[in-house]
């Protein structure tokens, strides 16, 4: 049995409490407690969604800040309830402008062949590799493969479908709320979302069996 | 299990290993998103000024108002189009004396005005025996 079917009970472990951590200090007034609470609820999933896309650490900090100053300049006056779709349609936004960027910049330094761009290759650190709770080696290793895998398959996935994938099953976001963030109808939702389900399961079809 | 329960399990695993991924956010990421949160929200403490260009979106109603004004004082000031009103401004102002006396205005009242017949007779009068 692979890694990937084998670790159910690893998810047992709660979800990370870092979103619900109400953050009030003494600047924070009544009226952006709210607009604090929900982006310390949206943060660590938009940086994986973020991630997932541009598989790059700094520009994917980079776009979910953008879509947090973003969001705050100009849409929070609206009711809390629209945050989130909004949000995420910003954060995609900025991960789009971010692509067309990279590709440009790639095209442009395929003319010069000697140039190593730096940015291109994070520095492993050593902090991020450390484990977060005791675990069995074995398992970790097994936990870290299945992961890697499925976040190489989301990447090569088309955006679009990428993007259904995710805020469905990451963000947990219903079709109606994903069509509002992608600026789709619902139809179009359900079928990016399972047409990323089958690529991902013919892709990663072994870790099930 | 068909096909579609195989896939429905298939989600139901990457969900979870989505979630556990995220639990794995290593600190020095969670506090660079802390600081974007934080940094994020100072824009709202702060009042933020108007952008210079939009200042000229008042342009147009301010336009209208400043060809408008320009409009009526040119028309005010043409020579040929002084209005009746300012030339019998004197005998406007004789009539109001007229209507403010008012020993002068109960005689007109009253229909006596043999006087004034009179009068003017005694210009007419006047007038003949000198031209």
């Amino acid at each position: 049995m692979s890694a990937f079917a084998t670790l159910a009970s690893v998810y047992n472990t709660p979800v990370a409490m870092h979103g619900a951590v109400d953050i009030t200090d003494s600047n924070t007034t009544t009226g952006s407690r709210a607009l604090n609470q929900f982006l310390a609820s949206v943060e660590l999933k938009a940086f994986k969604i973020a991630q997932a896309a541009l598989r790059h650490e700094h520009d994917a900090l980079d776009a979910v800040q953008d879509a947090m100053l973003q969001l705050t300049r100009a849409y929070a006056h609206r009711p809390a309830e629209e945050w989130r779709p909004l949000f995420y349609r910003i954060l995609e936004n900025r991960i789009r402008d971010m692509q067309r960027r990279r590709s440009v910049r790639a095209r442009i330094m395929a003319w010069m062949p000697t140039h190593r761009d730096e940015d291109d290759e994070e520095p492993v650190d050593p902090l991020s590799q450390a484990a977060s709770e005791e675990m069995a080696p074995t398992r970790r290793l097994e936990l870290d493969e299945a992961m890697t895998a499925l976040e190489k398959a989301l990447h090569d996935l088309p955006a679009r479908q990428r993007q259904a994938f995710l805020l469905r099953n990451l963000e947990g976001m219903d079709v109606a709320q994903v069509a509002v963030a992608m600026g789709c109808s619902e139809g179009s939702v359900k079928t990016h979302h399972f047409r990323a389900l089958k690529a991902l399961r013919a892709r990663l079809g072994e870790f099930s069996t | 299990m068909n096909a579609d329960e195989q896939l429905e399990e298939f989600e139901k695993r990457a969900r979870a290993l989505l979630e556990e991924s995220v639990t794995r956010i290593d600190a020095r990421i969670r506090s660079r998103l802390n600081q974007a949160r934080h940094a994020a929200l100072g824009e709202l403490e702060t009042p933020r000024r108007a952008p210079w260009w939009r200042l000229f979106g008042l342009a147009p109603a301010a336009g209208v108002a400043a060809a408008v004004l320009v409009a009526v004082v040119l028309w005010g000031s043409r020579p040929g189009q002084m209005t009746p009103v300012a030339e019998n401004a004197s005998s406007a102002v004789e009539d109001l004396d007229l209507v403010a006396d008012g020993e002068t205005f109960d005689l007109i009242q009253q229909g006596d005005g043999g006087f004034y017949e009179w009068a003017v007779a005694q210009a007419d009068v006047g007038q003949e025996t000198t031209g």
